[in-house]
């Protein structure tokens, strides 16, 4: 899958931010072999990470969620409200936390399992620099749990898949790729990653209306103190 | 840690004993009271008065040193009690009503604090020793004294029972706080042993964020050493399968369910018991378990479809030749969906041909395990386009096939 580096553009430039020095060491290295992206900073924790954000405007944070003091899904919160054009990629060692749906609903453009190999890796950065989602099949499959239960709740506020959508969305969960998933509903691979892209703005919206309602309702709760 | 259950015991034994000593000494004390009582009245038949205060002062002191001592019991107080009870009862005969008192608390405090045979046996010694120095005493040969003797007898009779009797709750106490104080052990020991459960997912947990992620760094450029040319390939591929042969390991530790927890009744994790059952194929296949949620179901259900998934996955593993398997688990207010994909070689399906070549068999299982939750099985493959096996179990209809079933004899 490793793509030529045919792209002339200046490489990605990216913050690392994980507790473990060791796996920061090796993120590195991966990227620093395959050229297409620098390292521009690392952070041990979300608070220096969203500093270190702020200091270097990286094009991507690769950010694990696992760390100690904040939880990382805060720094991706603050970082993609401070700064729309950094995309954030989750770093996870596993695939089935919560987590990883809340970074993904807080602004996080997809993730990947720490068990992907240094191709995956440097190829999903390259992916989510160029501003497409990089959907897992467990992470499709709990955006569609998300939605079904946003859908179970009724709430008009809150944005709803398309059928073609929740079928795309099946389609990843059950493992297919965007080619195969393109064959079997006879569309093009860009209309695959056109709803895959407009499914995890719809989740991103949804994160944010969940979060001015409670805001919402916590001010009105005050006052009335 | 493990003083605390042995501390909660030792406070279940004493509480019922301790009590029965407060119940003790307040009888005491209001017999003493009512030693006062006699001695200042004019009741007729009373001892001289310094017999009377001499008792007096011995009932307050030894009733004193008791209490002092509470809520044990000191054998060298309780043979002093004996001793005074046995010398009022023998000098005060030929006035019962004043002299019987004393007797009676030993008797008590000798039943409450030694149990049944103790109380038997300080009755005992002290009736004996009334009918005793009645005898001593010398039987008047007329109504009266017989009248005497039988009153005397009653007494000693009284005595004896009331000593056996206290003695006996005092044992019974003693063995049923005994009883408590196992229960009590027994549930501080589930307590603890639901801590520990907590403590190892806890554990687990941790296991999963740190060394978890360590080895597979180690795995990970383990392999990617062993593609460069100038290191010993094999050698450190070699390497990296230990470390994932570990990381596997500690995966299906993490992700076992904790069936001892859960009465077949319970509601239980369909993801959870997914995952854990594609442990066991990750030696020859890549299997990915998604979901949409945890999928709680009733554990049979949970069951049955967890064997329907392993029949699935063998059989993907045995002829599909596949090296990727996708276990989906879809859940919606209608029911839940499982979907087994594979990316191998695909077959025909064609139903009666199958039979006819016996290979129908496993399918066939899988689809009664389904049908036996209400469900329905579907598959869908062709040459070179891999597997797909989606298994569909309403909600709630399982249940009802299981309880008509239950009607049939």
């Amino acid at each position: 899958m490793s793509e030529p580096a045919r792209r002339t553009a200046a490489p990605v430039r990216v913050l690392v931010v994980d507790d473990h020095p060791m796996w920061r060491d090796g993120v590195r290295a991966d990227l620093e072999a395959d050229g297409r992206s620098r390292v521009v900073g690392e952070a041990a924790d979300a608070k220096e990470a969203v500093a270190a954000a702020l200091r270097e405007r990286p094009d991507l944070v690769l950010i694990d969620l696992n760390m100690p003091g904040l939880p990382g899904t805060t720094a991706i919160r603050q970082i993609s409200e401070a700064l729309p054009e950094t995309r954030l990629l989750v770093l996870s060692a596993s695939a089935a936390e919560p987590d990883v749906l809340e970074a993904v609903k807080a602004g996080a453009s997809g993730y990947l399992l720490k068990s992907a190999t240094g191709a995956e890796l440097t190829d999903a950065v390259q992916q989510v620099a160029r501003g497409e989602p990089v959907f897992s099949a467990s992470l499709a499959a709990l955006v569609l749990g998300e939605f079904r239960r946003v859908a179970a709740g009724g709430d008009e506020g809150e944005q709803q898949l398309t059928d073609r959508e929740t079928e795309v969305l099946k389609l990843v969960a059950r493992g297919y790729a965007y080619k195969e998933i393109a064959d079997r509903l006879v569309i093009s691979i860009r209309t695959v990653q056109n709803h895959v892209q407009s499914i995890l703005r719809k989740l991103q919206l949804n994160g944010r209306y969940e979060l001015m309602r409670y805001a919402i309702h916590r001010g009105l709760d005050r006052e009335e103190d | 840690m493990s003083s605390a259950p042995a501390g909660d015991r030792a406070a279940a034994l004493a509480s019922g004993p301790q009590m029965l000593a407060t119940g003790v000494l307040v009888i005491r004390w209001a017999l003493v009271v009512w030693i006062g009582v006699l001695s200042l009245s004019g009741a007729p038949n009373l001892p001289p008065v310094p017999l009377r205060v001499g008792v007096l002062l011995l009932a307050v002191a030894l009733t004193a040193a008791h209490t002092a001592r509470r809520p044990a019991w000191s054998p060298p107080w309780l043979l002093a009690d004996l001793a005074v009870g046995l010398a009022v009862a023998v000098t005060g005969i030929r006035y019962p009503s004043f002299a019987s008192v004393f007797p009676a608390m030993t008797v008590l405090h000798w039943g409450a604090a030694r149990g049944m045979g103790a109380g038997l046996i300080a009755g005992g010694v002290i009736g004996t020793a009334l009918i005793s120095a009645r005898l001593w005493t010398g039987l008047l040969p007329d109504a009266t004294g017989l009248g005497l003797m039988v009153r005397t007898a009653a007494d000693a009779v009284n005595l004896v029972l009331a000593g056996a009797g206290i003695g006996f709750v005092a044992t019974l106490l003693r063995r049923s706080a005994a009883d408590l104080a196992d229960a009590q052990a027994a549930e501080v020991a589930a307590r603890e042993r639901a801590a520990r459960l907590t403590e190892r997912e806890s554990l687990g947990r941790q296991i999963h964020d740190s060394v978890l992620q360590v080895l597979t760094l180690v795995n990970k450029r383990g392999r990617e050493l062993a593609a460069q040319q100038q290191v010993p390939g094999p050698e450190v591929a070699r390497l990296a399968d230990l470390a994932a042969a570990q990381e596997r390991t500690l995966r299906s530790l993490i992700l076992r369910p904790p069936d001892e927890l859960h009465g077949d009744d319970r509601m239980t994790s369909l993801r959870t018991a997914l995952e854990s059952a594609s442990q066991q194929f990750a030696s020859d296949l890549d299997v990915q378990v998604t979901a949409v949620g945890e999928s709680l179901l009733p554990a049979q259900h949970v069951q049955q479809l967890r064997a329907a998934v392993e029949q699935a996955l063998h059989n993907v593993v045995q002829h599909a030749a596949a090296r990727h398997a996708w276990v989906f688990v879809d859940d919606d207010d209608t029911g839940v969906t499982v979907t087994i994909r594979d990316d191998g070689r695909g077959f025909v399906y064609d139903e009666p041909r199958l039979r006819a070549d016996g290979k129908y068999g496993l399918l066939r299982s899988i689809v009664g395990r389904v049908a036996d939750l209400g469900g329905t099985a579907r598959v869908d493959t062709a040459p070179g386009r891999g597997t797909e096996l989606e298994l569909r179990v309403p909600r709630g209809a399982g249940d009802h096939d299981n309880s008509a079933r239950q009607e049939e004899p």
